[in-house]
């Protein structure tokens, strides 16, 4: 089982939407996919229209494996399932020690059609806390979507620095440039000087700013569903294939 | 709750099971709609996969999910089509208040020149339970609605029942011989001309089988309910049905030795295999003639208007002229028959040794087998366990004695091809492989000789007696 992070300390970068299209993608492409909506202000599962489950709520609730699995819901895509956002993860990095351990009855829970999941995409607060901590370590990839813009170029550094302190390996880390409007000299040149900053982070796939994936909350779907034919679902599609899960 | 209903997909539909419904009995159907295989069960979710053309109506199966899912089915028996017609099928989806599918059904609606069935196909999705159960509780609560694959049996074909080779006849002690003898013989009149069809079309080898077994117990009922019929008509019936068997014989014999290739092949050292190759290759060519004209026969309007009449006077309750015994209750009937019956097989076994000729070891399996008839015939009288406790070790000996009269047979028969009645040349390879064959049925036949006095000791003892007297052996002032 792979474990994917959409991670990004900063607000409104477009990691909902990532979580969103890769997970689409990566169940396209034939495999079991769990996506955990862990963020509260986040909105995958408003994106798949699943309502968020009342008895998520509570605390302690990755305690109780039985109801975690039972939170889980089917997506109307093939392959492709839900676990709802919750308030309070209180236990989450609990939840993110045991997904990894065969042995937890966690594990066991996570089991989609009697299979295990071959990938769960995790969709994370933004926060920089102790969690994000635990998300480093659980993830086996941290995608970071980075807008070109000055300030992002100062929120990424600090990510990467604190993957320093904190002795992680910083190889997890898959960053791209998402909201990408080409025409803009100054987007071309902040991707032109990160790049040459951290020549390993950076896929070569970006996605690009458009109205398409702005009409995701519109549409409630994944952009592949309703615009298949459109730069946005090319350009996640190639971040799915540069990923290489 | 909101139902979103998708175009309807119209293509042809076939419904598939061996003969015997093995997977109708089981809970499982199989359908074929345009090119898509699928295996339906009462109790676990439906399989497919791509139907391959195959032979006739009957398509391919290659290796995928519903060939691992036709498990339990036996190798003697093919499948075959039992009705088809058109199929529509309409994809629904279920909705909830945001359009998020909850349920997913396919509505396939199957028409036959017999009847129309509604298959509702649930695919339950991961965290929708309530709504799916609520669709379920509103369909079942529709007339005539019932859960599960096998409810489309009785819609598509009513009245086809589940073929019985050897369907039970209940008998009541006191019921008149004449009449448990002419159920009988109705019922396996039954049996035979069910699988008249399924010769002429070369279903599966048990189709002639089954046919055998039928008129075989119509002629054991004859010869062995003794004075319940006129003597003379006893034994015009019994010519006619002897009639129906004789054409019969080859095709089995043929088939019995296909089946058992490797078998046989395992009778002979791996170097002589070729040889014995070239005998099944010959064996095959001659049996596929045979059953063309067998189907020939059966298809004649001679045969049909001879069955067809035979029919008429054994279903007709007055068909049957009644015999001296034919009033006699059935109980004490049964009960002098096997008694005696019994008594020969004891007698004659127990003159066999070492130096006893061939001919009476023939003659005790055939006495034997008259006893396992009776037997069978008038089962339903008597407690089930304590018959299965005697059946067993008569089982034993029959299969010992069986097995010696098979090795002897096959000696005879196979030592014909090495002299074929054209005097045509024998290839080399095959009259080895053939000679070493006869050299070890011939071990084989002796090996079976001599446990038959081992295995009427196993049959002859003092519990079996006891069980035997305590059924079978009336006191003197009840018998007459």
């Amino acid at each position: 089982m792979h474990v994917i992070a959409c991670y990004s300390n900063k607000g409104g970068v477009g990691k909902t939407a990532t979580s969103v299209n890769l997970a689409h993608a990566i169940a396209r492409s034939g495999r079991q996919v769990l996506l955990c909506d862990l963020d509260p202000q986040g909105a995958s599962s408003y994106y798949f229209r699943v309502k968020p489950s009342k008895r998520l709520s509570e605390t302690r609730f990755f305690e109780d494996s039985d109801r975690f699995a039972d939170a889980i819901r089917a997506s109307d895509f093939a392959g492709l399932d839900i676990l709802p956002a919750n308030r309070s993860f209180r236990d989450f990095d609990r939840f993110l020690s045991r997904i990894r351990s065969k042995r937890s009855r966690l594990s066991k829970a996570l089991v989609a059609g009697g299979a295990e999941y071959d990938v769960v995409v995790l969709d994370c607060p933004p926060n920089f806390s102790l969690l994000s901590e635990n998300v480093f370590r659980a993830a086996d990839r941290i995608v970071v979507p980075v807008p070109p813009s000055t300030l992002s170029e100062r929120t990424f550094e600090q990510l990467v620095e604190f993957f320093k302190d904190q002795g992680l390996p910083r190889r997890k880390i898959s960053a791209f440039f998402s909201m990408v409007e080409g025409r803009k000299s100054l987007h071309r040149d902040t991707m032109a000087r990160m790049r040459a900053a951290y020549p390993k982070r950076f896929l070569a796939a970006s996605i690009p700013y458009s109205a398409d994936v702005e009409r995701m909350g519109l549409r409630r779907a994944p952009v592949a569903e309703y615009a298949p034919r459109s730069k946005a679902a090319a350009c996640y599609a190639d971040l799915f294939a540069e990923l290489a899960l | 709750m909101r139902f979103a209903v998708g175009g309807a997909l119209r293509r042809d539909f076939a419904l598939y099971d061996c003969f015997d419904q093995p997977l109708r009995r089981s809970g499982r159907v199989l359908l074929r709609t345009g090119r898509d295989l699928v295996l339906l069960s009462d109790d676990s979710a439906p399989v497919s996969q791509k139907a391959e053309p195959g032979r006739g109506s009957l398509p391919a199966i290659a290796p995928g999910a519903v060939c691992d899912a036709l498990t339990g089915l036996s190798p003697l028996r093919a499948l075959m089509e039992h009705c088809a017609g058109r199929a529509e099928t309409i994809s629904v989806a279920v909705l909830d208040d945001m359009e998020k599918t909850c349920l997913r059904m396919q509505v396939i609606t199957l028409s036959t020149r017999s009847g129309v069935a509604t298959l509702v196909l649930m695919e339950p999705m991961r965290g929708y339970d309530r709504a799916h159960q609520r669709v379920v509780d509103a369909l079942l609560d529709c007339e005539g609605a019932s859960r599960g694959a096998t409810g489309l049996w009785p819609v598509l074909l009513p009245g086809v029942q589940p073929y019985q080779s050897k369907p039970e006849v209940p008998i009541t002690a006191d019921e008149p011989a004449h009449g448990v003898a002419a159920d009988l013989i109705r019922s396996s009149m039954s049996v035979f001309r069910q699988n008249e069809a399924g010769i002429i079309d070369d279903v599966d080898t048990e189709f002639l089988h089954d046919y055998r077994i039928g008129l075989r117990r119509i002629r054991s009922v004859l010869s062995l309910f003794r004075d319940v019929f006129p003597p003379e008509e006893t034994e015009e019936l019994q010519r006619a049905f002897s009639d129906l068997m004789a054409p019969t014989g080859r095709v089995r014999d043929l088939d019995v030795y296909l089946l058992g290739q490797s078998g046989f092949l395992a009778l002979v050292p791996e170097a002589l295999h070729p040889g014995l190759d070239l005998l099944f290759a010959r064996m095959k060519t001659e049996r596929d003639v045979a059953q063309r004209a067998l189907a020939r026969h059966l298809r004649s309007a001679r045969y049909t208007a001879r069955v067809a009449a035979l029919e008429a006077r054994l279903t007709d309750p007055e068909g049957l002229a009644p015999g001296p015994e034919s009033e006699r209750a059935a109980l004490p009937y049964a009960q002098a028959l096997i008694w005696k019956r019994y008594r020969k097989v004891c007698k004659l076994a127990r003159r066999i040794d070492a130096d006893t000729p061939d001919d009476d070891v023939h003659r005790l399996r055939i006495h034997c087998k008259k006893l396992r008839y009776l037997m069978e015939f008038f089962g339903p009288l008597f407690p089930k366990k304590k018959f299965r406790k005697i059946l067993k070790p008569l089982k034993g000996l029959q299969d010992n004695l069986g097995l010696f009269n098979d090795y002897s047979v096959q000696q005879m028969e196979l030592g014909r091809y090495l002299h074929p009645d054209n005097d045509a040349p024998v290839a080399t390879d095959m009259a080895a492989a053939v000679g070493a064959l006869l050299a070890t049925l011939s071990r084989l036949q002796a090996g079976e000789r001599t446990r038959v006095v081992a295995s009427f000791a196993a049959f002859d003892n003092r519990a079996v007696r006891s069980v035997f007297e305590e059924l079978f052996h009336q006191p003197e002032e009840a018998r007459r």
